[in-house]
């Protein structure tokens, strides 16, 4: 038998650490996940160049770091607002000019939006993979035969937390009332007297600014380069779409799972097959369960 | 006097420096250079071609080819649809008998294979893609290995430099094996696992791909690598995973003997050693010379060839070769020596040249040799490929000692914090 999977201590030490795993890893794409949820939810729109603002928020972080020694956490506080604003903008210049047509449309422009913004990284930053390296990315934490990174825990209880306060803004403001009624129905929405072009500018730039925090999070984890981000935006598409669109609690659940089938598939089947199995999973969701696995039967057509 | 004469003729004849310096060329000789100078492979393709510059003036101080003075048509190639379009404009407009590029593996099939349709003479100095060689193209040369004669090496060290150290016989090595999965990460691990177990015997215990472009988590591998406990990890990395398995494995005080990898991505990469600092200590990673190198160990032309290499590389951007810079410049000199032999561009006779030469290592820049097989591949054995280490910020040639003032350090790793 492969000695790798026989039972016993050691093998109890091997289960908590792929639980530890998982659940780390499962924050970091739930923190990818929730901006882009919120997005499709209300707004109905696949923002492709989602992973392109995770690749700014990155090098945001880097250049902060390495041109003026400021921590990420401390950079986090400016990248909020920051991107909030950027948000703003990029609804103003582009989206706001698509949020009507086709869905094709809007695919097609978000796609154009990613790739031109991979590319002014490119041309502003060269292809060099870049690393940062503060304190608390080199300080392991060991509990019971299990070991993980500060950066991790830190971007893991950030996640819960922002998704929390997503939720309760969804659920309990005035604001979220409003953008839970035009996702519902975004013409009844208008005949209420509610701003809809508001909602929506409000809805992506809220997006944008999570997603910039998510960059500024993982920025100690993972290498910064140009295409940095399509190394997550197809796995927060799954974990939406698992979750339900537009469901925060659903994208932290979701995130966990996916998380879950990763850690566990590499490390019984190996690496090479963690694909395989979410998207199969990701694939059944869609055909079974199509308002995603939290969701409500139907509300996948809501305002479409 | 008379004798030394005659060596220094028979070294000029050697070198193909058979013109004096400062006299004059007869006429042009216009070779086309194909390297990604825009789009995401730039940065290497435009040091390429620095390294095709600066030993193309070397050339020409030293007598050009076939007595003329070497000129670049110099073509733009940042996709394989553009290489393929460029050769094909290097040859219908340009009119070159002789393309020589291109790099990448992404880039050097498409561009060859235009060629090859032309019959024109294509010249590869640093693509690596094993595939190359295997199309049966007659007018397709390559200078370098491919990536299967990586794998022949990290072996060749593993069972030969560390299994000694370690006090092992090379059947008693317990290796497991992880790649990204590139043509050029298969290309390497395949041809090592092979050479690994058919000819030492190694214990395999793992091997494993994964996509770098989707790899966000190593600590399941690690988790069971740890397991199987093998002596040595043999990676191949790209630049993003590298740094994340180094980190993660650290994390985990995942401990083995040695770490082996091939190629100037992933650990051999200077981005590697800017992540991690002296924590990367102790990596090994396969390339061309690098600091520590003895030129000494060389054969005298080829001290003489690599000094003035070094010295022109060093006057132009100031600092040590890189590897664009050694592929190229290795590379193209290697063309001068064959058409200086073959006195024509004409297929045959350059191929007769090239099928002719037999030089052993040591005779040009890098210390490589020449022995060409009939596929138009150079021999794993001529093209001497050397082990460099992570020591302290740096990565130093350590291997083989004949080659280097450095020695190999941590032979076996110890503990993660005692590197130092």
């Amino acid at each position: 038998m492969d000695s790798a999977r026989r039972l016993g201590r050691a093998q109890i030490d091997v289960l908590a650490q792929l639980g530890v795993s998982t659940v780390l890893l499962g924050g970091i794409y739930a923190l990818i996940a929730v901006g882009l949820t919120l997005i499709f939810g209300i707004m109905r729109v696949v923002n492709f160049a989602h992973g392109e603002f995770l690749m700014l928020g990155m090098y945001a972080a880097f250049w902060a770091y390495d041109l003026a020694a400021l921590d990420p956490y401390l950079v986090l506080l400016g990248a909020i607002p920051l991107f909030f604003a950027v948000g703003l903008l990029t609804y103003v210049l582009v989206m706001r000019g698509v949020i009507h047509a086709s869905h094709n449309a809007q695919i097609f422009t978000t796609v154009g939006l990613s790739i031109a913004l991979q590319n002014v990284a490119l041309v502003v930053w060269t292809g060099d993979f870049r690393t940062l390296r503060p304190w608390h990315s080199s300080v392991v934490i060991r509990v019971l035969g299990t070991a993980f990174n500060l950066s991790q825990v830190v971007a893991f209880a950030i996640a819960v937390a922002l998704t929390l306060a997503l939720f309760a803004f969804m659920k309990w403001t005035h604001s979220g009332r409003v953008m839970r009624a035009t996702a519902q129905d975004h013409d009844a929405a208008t005949l209420m007297g509610i701003d809809t072009d508001r909602v929506y500018r409000l809805t992506f730039a809220i997006g944008i600014a999570c997603v910039g925090a998510a960059g500024v999070l993982v920025s100690p984890l993972y290498a910064v380069y140009p295409t940095a981000g399509l190394q997550f935006v197809l796995l927060a598409y799954v974990v939406v779409v698992l979750g339900g669109l537009g469901d925060m609690v659903g994208a932290m659940l979701g995130s966990l799972i996916v998380a879950a089938v990763e850690v566990l598939g590499s490390y019984v089947f190996g690496v090479a097959w963690k694909e395989v199995f979410y998207f199969v999973l990701f694939i059944a969701v869609l055909v079974f369960r199509p308002a995603g696995l939290f969701g409500q039967r139907g509300a996948e057509t809501l305002g479409v | 006097m008379r004798r030394r004469t005659i060596v220094v003729t028979t070294l000029a004849v050697v070198l193909g420096a058979s013109v004096a310096h400062g006299e004059t060329l007869s006429g042009e000789y216009k070779v086309g250079v194909l390297e990604p100078l825009t789009g995401a492979l730039a940065g290497e393709g435009k040091r390429h071609l620095e390294g095709y510059e600066i030993v193309r003036d070397l050339i020409n101080e030293r007598g050009g080819v076939m007595g003329k003075k070497l000129v670049f048509v110099v073509a733009d190639a940042p996709d394989p649809t553009a290489a393929a379009s460029e050769a094909n404009r290097l040859i219908t407009r340009e009119g070159v008998k002789i393309i020589t590029g291109t790099f990448s593996s992404r880039l050097c099939g498409a561009a060859s294979e235009a060629a090859a349709r032309h019959d024109v003479i294509y010249w590869e100095t640093s693509c690596v893609d094993p595939r190359f060689n295997k199309r049966g193209l007659a007018t397709v040369f390559r200078t370098e290995i491919d990536a299967t004669g990586f794998g022949w090496y990290n072996i060749e060290f593993i069972a030969k430099h560390l299994a000694p150290r370690f006090n092992l016989k090379p059947n008693q090595l317990k290796i497991a094996f992880l790649s990204e999965d590139s043509s050029y990460g298969q290309g390497v691990t395949e041809s090592a696992r092979l050479r690994a177990k058919q000819e030492f015997g190694m214990q395999e215990v793992a091997a494993e791909y994964y996509s770098f472009t989707s790899i966000n988590d190593f600590t399941p591998i690690i988790t069971r690598f740890k397991q199987l406990n093998p002596d040595v990890v043999h990676h191949i990395g790209y630049t993003n995973d590298a740094p994340l398995f180094w980190r993660q494995a650290r994390e985990q005080n995942f401990l083995f003997k040695a770490l082996v990898h091939a190629g100037a991505t992933g650990y051999g990469s200077p981005d590697f050693g800017r992540a991690l600092g002296n924590d990367a200590n102790g990596v090994f990673a396969l390339l061309e010379p690098g600091p520590g190198f003895r030129l000494e160990a060389l054969k005298p032309e080829g001290q003489k060839l690599e000094r003035e290499f070094r010295e022109a590389v060093q006057k132009r951007t100031g600092s040590y070769p890189l590897g664009g810079h050694q592929l190229a410049g290795s590379g193209l000199w290697l063309l001068k020596v064959v058409l200086d032999r073959a006195k024509s561009d004409d297929l045959a006779k350059f191929r007769d040249a090239v099928m002719s030469l037999d030089l052993p290592v040591g005779s040009m820049i890098n210390g490589w040799g020449v022995k060409f097989d009939a596929n138009g591949q150079n021999s794993n054995a001529r093209v001497q490929h050397y082990m460099l280490q992570w020591q302290n910020g740096q990565l130093v040639t350590v291997w083989p000692e004949e080659f280097t003032t450095n020695r190999a350090k941590w032979i076996p790793l110890g503990a993660w914090d005692a590197r130092k």
